[in-house]
């Protein structure tokens, strides 16, 4: 009688519409929870681009929605790198302009106007939806059970990994290819399960548009191919992956050759070997099976396969005779010290110089993740319960996706989809056993026998775990127990996540927040009220310098022209950058005039604390300098003889007589009472006498001092060096005053 | 017979005295032929005074090591075969001396005075002495120093901090030899290994295709990679450090920190919680017995609870500001 409604609650999911519709409205729930969750900084602050990248995106995408498809393709743009320029529409990826750019229009269409800067903001959210949705897609391929698929959406859409990259404001490259790399994954399984040419087709359709969209696309190049030689290896050679792999790999490169920045480099460069390789080995393979399947014959085979083998080596020889050579360019540095993890810091301090590209210590794995971490090798392992062919592709993926989340802290959102992925398999497989309500009956003492030899048979595939047959869970607290305590984990899970996302990566961090003393809440807005002061009291082409760091929010909020900026393509100019802030004043001076430097931009912390500026930074420009020009910039000389790095008063001289010391110091002390002037960030105590200007002048400061902005002064008009003129400055006013007084005398009355 | 050891010491005191007077040209010709036929030239006290003398239109190279055991300079031992290495390639490349570079070697043990004087505490240092005269002939008679605050350097990195001071001159390359031993080596045992692998062939196979086997290889290196491995790989980082009060402590403070014992507890810790969850998946639907499934159940669950809670309170320790624990850990 009591179990009335519940048996009307249950078989009101019984009914395969009634599931479908449940499904689809779950999923379109947890859409908007993945939506919602990200929304923490337009509520907070307001609807602003984050950061330093999604500037420059933002700006390429204003262009490209009023210059048209065409101009932007061949856009060079001159107000960055000057005098170099950049080739902007050749060197980047249009794939994230062109997807705001079409939606814009497409409202337009429907005669909704939106401005350009909220469908950037939210562009972000909007794609962590689609990326649940791809995630439930993907996890149905490896689980009869949905279940396990909306799990699996539900951790894609919150998972702090993902978040990091994709909150409102955070315009990048990352927010949709995440949702593509996903998508693209889950439509290469769904080819090779199926052997279908279609949606192979569709697979390198998505792949297509993933290289135009971001740079991680060489994991998927390399990922795929590992997979199917894998595959190979396991002996599961099939004419599904014949027909999948290969029809992925020849649309896919076409594909992907079409972005004028990738070009040839898919036949070039080596990260894109094993793909062809393992589409050349497949075609060898296709053809032995053939004779295999036409010639029967035990010798034959053994002769075939260690023809295929000597191939594959000889193939791997001329590969490596072909880099050497000089015909297929090396790895490119980047990738290369994902392997040798010490290049990076020796050959190309730019790289290293990068935060994201620290390597990864476990608190961020746990704070990213959270439980699903420990449920991971969970996942993984079920998945070598039945380990077909889609299994393998976890395996691997797991593998590789760990490693490089390990090496590389940005890369941990590539790790998150399949993290995601193989705990929603462990927690989906763990309610399914303990959330049945039927529970078997003792058995008899003598079944245990029967079901010992069925299971025999299967410990040759299989897991030595899984011999014996599932049985259930016969007591009823114990089920009680396990699904209580899952319910609390995922609860701490919403939590956790809700926490990270609103702690932690909800700040745009162009306008920063503190807490004042009675606990609400002071914004602070020095980038913002710098930036409009440059555009608003500064020539249209008036040059900034500023390490590269700042280049495109210079070049997107205040509209003038940048020496350098965060598309690091050209090294030497940044190391130019990096001697004149290292330099002093003498020698920085004829580099700012070659450049035809108007303004200097500094960031400074040392008043509020604040950990992110120059001088922190400054030992990183040091060095990049003295790549280019070791004779002239060398780094110990900015350590004192015991290897310190100090600002204060037993800084060295190099230090003292930097521009950048300089810069940032500059009329610093008078904020304080002689001699207690301090730096707040490295708590140093300054030198009495601060530092003087001869070449610059200061133009503007902050409200908080954290940014400082001065201006190059030009030649003097009497034909001195700057050094004599402001000396004569300085000195003629201390003659002056030493005349009025004039010489004491004793009056004698 | 007596009068010979008496003239020989004479003849050789005799010979700085002798050689400082010969010309710049002289003195460069006479260590050019000697360092053909052996280079580095080997310096003593007297030899450096004469090459370093004061007019001279070349430009000398001179190591100042301390090579000797009792010294125990480990840097002086090796760097002292790519010195030989760059010398030897340089002069081989420069028979005719166009680029008018010595180069000399002198020892602590054979040039007490020298190093006395020049007030050097420390070993190897790199002297490059421009000349003073001639077409080259550089400002400042002073040695260019060379310190070797970077560890032991390659000839080729010496050989670029040359080439740059010896600007419009020929620069011969660096000639590695070729290294048969190596080669030998490697084609040895990669024969040994293949032979190997060929006789254990059959025994390897199953342990191959067993998928326990993988299984358990791809878990352990999963949880090797998200609990920090590569960090401490990368950054060197200690496997534990002291508390300051003569303990031990075992988990850094900090975010971004962490030593090497943490990364394995952490390890340890998600392996244990791992493994209870494939236990509650896998093993305990397939007991046969309700007492024991009851207890497995009990245990493993409990077990999950337990160190759960211990991970996240250690997580707070990592991360001050962190809200959520679960007891018994609070």
């Amino acid at each position: 009688m009591s179990a009335d409604p519940l048996q009307a609650l249950a078989s009101a999911g019984k009914g395969e519409n009634t599931r479908s519709l449940l499904r689809f409205i779950i999923l379109a729930l947890i859409a908007g929870a993945a939506i919602a969750s990200r929304l923490f900084s337009v509520i907070r602050f307001e609807s602003i681009i984050h950061e330093f990248d999604p500037w420059f995106n933002f700006r390429a995408t204003k262009y490209l929605v009023a210059n048209g498809f065409y101009n932007f393709w061949d856009w060079f743009d001159d107000r960055t790198w000057h005098p170099l320029g950049r080739v902007t529409g050749g060197t980047l990826y249009p794939g994230l302009m062109v997807t705001s750019g079409i939606i814009y229009h497409a409202l337009r269409a429907l005669a909704i106007p939106v401005d350009i800067r909220n469908i950037c903001v939210l562009l972000a959210p909007a794609f962590s939806g689609l990326t649940a949705i791809a995630a439930y897609l993907l996890t149905n391929e490896m689980t009869p059970n949905s279940s396990a698929g909306l799990l699996a959406a539900l951790f894609m859409g919150i998972a702090p990994g993902y978040i990091s990259r994709s909150v409102a404001g955070s315009y990048d490259n990352e927010a949709i290819a995440i949702f593509l790399l996903v998508f693209t994954f889950y439509l290469w399984i769904k080819a090779l399960k199926q052997g279908s040419m279609l949606w192979g087709a569709l697979c390198a359709l998505f792949y297509g548009y993933m290289v135009a969209s971001w740079g991680g696309y060489a994991f998927i190049t390399c990922l795929l191919p590992l997979h199917a030689f894998v595959l190979i290896c396991m002996g599961r050679y099939s004419t599904r992956l014949y027909v999948s792999y290969t029809t992925w790999y020849a649309l896919g490169t076409l594909a992907s050759m079409q972005i004028p920045f990738v070009g040839f480099l898919p036949v070039k460069t080596s990260e894109h070997m094993p793909a062809l390789g393992i589409f050349g080995f497949l075609q060898l393979l296709a053809f032995l099976d053939y004779i295999r399947s036409a010639i029967p014959g035990r010798q034959f085979q053994t002769f075939l396969w260690l023809f295929a083998g000597g191939t594959f080596g000889l193939g791997l020889l001329g590969l490596v005779l072909a880099t050497s050579a000089g015909v297929i360019a090396p790895w490119g540095g980047r990738f290369y010290s994902l392997w040798d993890t010490s290049y990076a810091k020796i050959h190309i301090p730019i790289i290293a110089s990068v935060s994201e590209h620290q390597p990864t210590a476990w608190p961020a794995f746990f704070f990213d993740l959270n439980m699903l971490i420990w449920l991971f090798p969970v996942g993984v392992y079920l998945c070598f319960q039945e380990l077909a062919d889609e299994h393998v592709f976890i395996v691997v993926y797991a593998l590789f996706g760990s490693y490089f989340a390990g090496v590389m802290v940005r890369l941990m959102l590539t790790l998150t989809p399949v993290v995601c992925v193989a705990a929603a398999i462990a927690v989906s497989t763990l309610l399914d056993t303990y959330l049945s309500a039927k529970s078997p009956s003792p058995p008899p003492a003598h079944a245990a026998d029967g079901g010992e030899g069925a299971g025999k048979k299967a410990a040759k595939a299989g897991l030595k775990s899984t011999t014996k047959p599932v049985v259930g869970i016969y007591g009823l607290w114990g089920k009680g127990m396990m699904v209580g305590a899952m319910a609390v984990y995922l609860l701490l899970f919403v939590l956790h996540c809700t926490w990270v996302t609103s702690n932690a990566y909800s700040s745009p961090s162009v306008v920063l927040a503190s807490k004042m003393p009675d606990g609400s809440q002071h914004i602070i807005d020095d980038y913002r009220e710098a930036y409009q002061w440059l555009r608003q009291n500064t020539r249209e082409d008036a040059k900034i310098m500023s390490w590269w760091d700042y280049g495109y929010q210079i070049g997107g909020m205040a509209d003038r022209p940048t020496l350098v900026d965060n598309n690091t393509w050209n090294n030497t100019h940044i190391a130019t950058v990096g001697k004149a802030m290292s330099s002093s004043e003498e020698v920085s001076y004829p580099i700012m005039r070659q450049h035809e430097v108007d303004y200097v931009l500094v960031v400074f912390g040392g008043l509020l604390g604040y950990s992110g500026d120059d001088i922190n930074k400054f030992l990183w420009m040091v060095r990049i300098a003295e790549g280019i020009w070791p004779d002239e910039v060398s780094e110990r000389a900015f350590f004192t003889p015991r290897g310190e790095y100090r600002v204060d008063g037993e800084a060295t001289d190099a230090m003292k007589n930097s521009l950048m010391y300089k810069m940032s110091y500059y009329n610093y002390n008078n904020l304080f009472p002689p001699g207690q002037a301090m730096d707040r960030m490295r708590n140093a105590r300054l030198p009495e006498v601060g530092p003087t200007l001869s070449t610059i002048e200061e133009a503007f400061t902050s409200e908080n001092w954290i940014i400082r902005i001065y201006k190059v002064k030009d030649l003097d008009n009497l034909g001195r060096d700057h050094m004599s003129a402001a000396a004569f400055d300085r000195g003629s006013k201390k003659k002056k005053a030493a005349k009025k007084r004039g010489p004491r005398q004793l009056r004698v009355d | 017979m007596r009068w010979l050891p008496a003239f020989l010491s004479a003849a050789l005191l005799a010979a700085p005295s002798l050689a400082a007077k010969k010309s710049a040209e002289e003195r460069f010709t006479a260590f050019h032929t000697k360092s053909l036929s052996s280079t580095p030239v080997k310096l003593r006290d007297n030899t450096y005074r004469e090459l370093t003398g004061a007019p001279r239109d070349y430009t000398a190279a001179v190591l100042l090591t301390a090579m000797d055991a009792r010294f125990g300079c480990q840097l002086c031992r090796e760097f002292q075969p790519e010195w030989d290495l760059l010398s030897r390639s340089w002069t081989n490349g420069d028979k005719a001396g166009e680029s008018r570079l010595v180069f000399g070697t002198l020892d602590f043990s054979d040039g007490r005075d020298v190093f006395m004087s020049l007030g050097l505490q420390t070993a190897p240092i790199l002297l490059l002495f421009p000349p003073t005269v001639g077409p080259h002939a550089a400002a400042s008679p002073e040695p260019i120093r060379y310190d070797f605050t970077n560890g032991p350097q390659t000839a080729e990195q010496i050989h670029s901090w040359v080439a740059r001071h010896l600007a419009d001159r020929p620069h011969p390359p660096i000639k590695r030899p070729f290294n048969w031993m190596r080669w030998i080596s490697t084609f040895v045992v990669l024969s040994g290994g293949l032979t190997a692998s060929f006789v254990a062939w059959p025994y390897v196979l199953p342990v191959i295709q067993s998928r326990s086997v993988w299984a358990a290889i791809t878990l352990i290196s999963i949880l090797l990679f998200t609990s920090g491995h590569m960090f401490n790989h990368i950054r060197n980082v200690p496997y534990v450090a002291g508390d300051g009060r003569g303990g031990v402590s075992y988990f850094a403070s900090g975010f971004q920190n962490q030593y090497g014992l943490e990364t394995q507890i952490v390890a340890a810790i998600y392996g244990v919680l791992a493994l209870s969850g494939i236990s509650l998946a896998i093993k305990v639907p397939r007991m046969t017995d309700p007492r024991a499934q009851g207890i497995a159940i009990f245990a493993w669950g409990g077990i999950l609870f337990l160190v759960y809670s211990f991970l996240l309170s250690v997580f707070r320790g990592k991360n001050a500001g962190y809200p959520f624990s679960l007891p018994p850990f609070m």
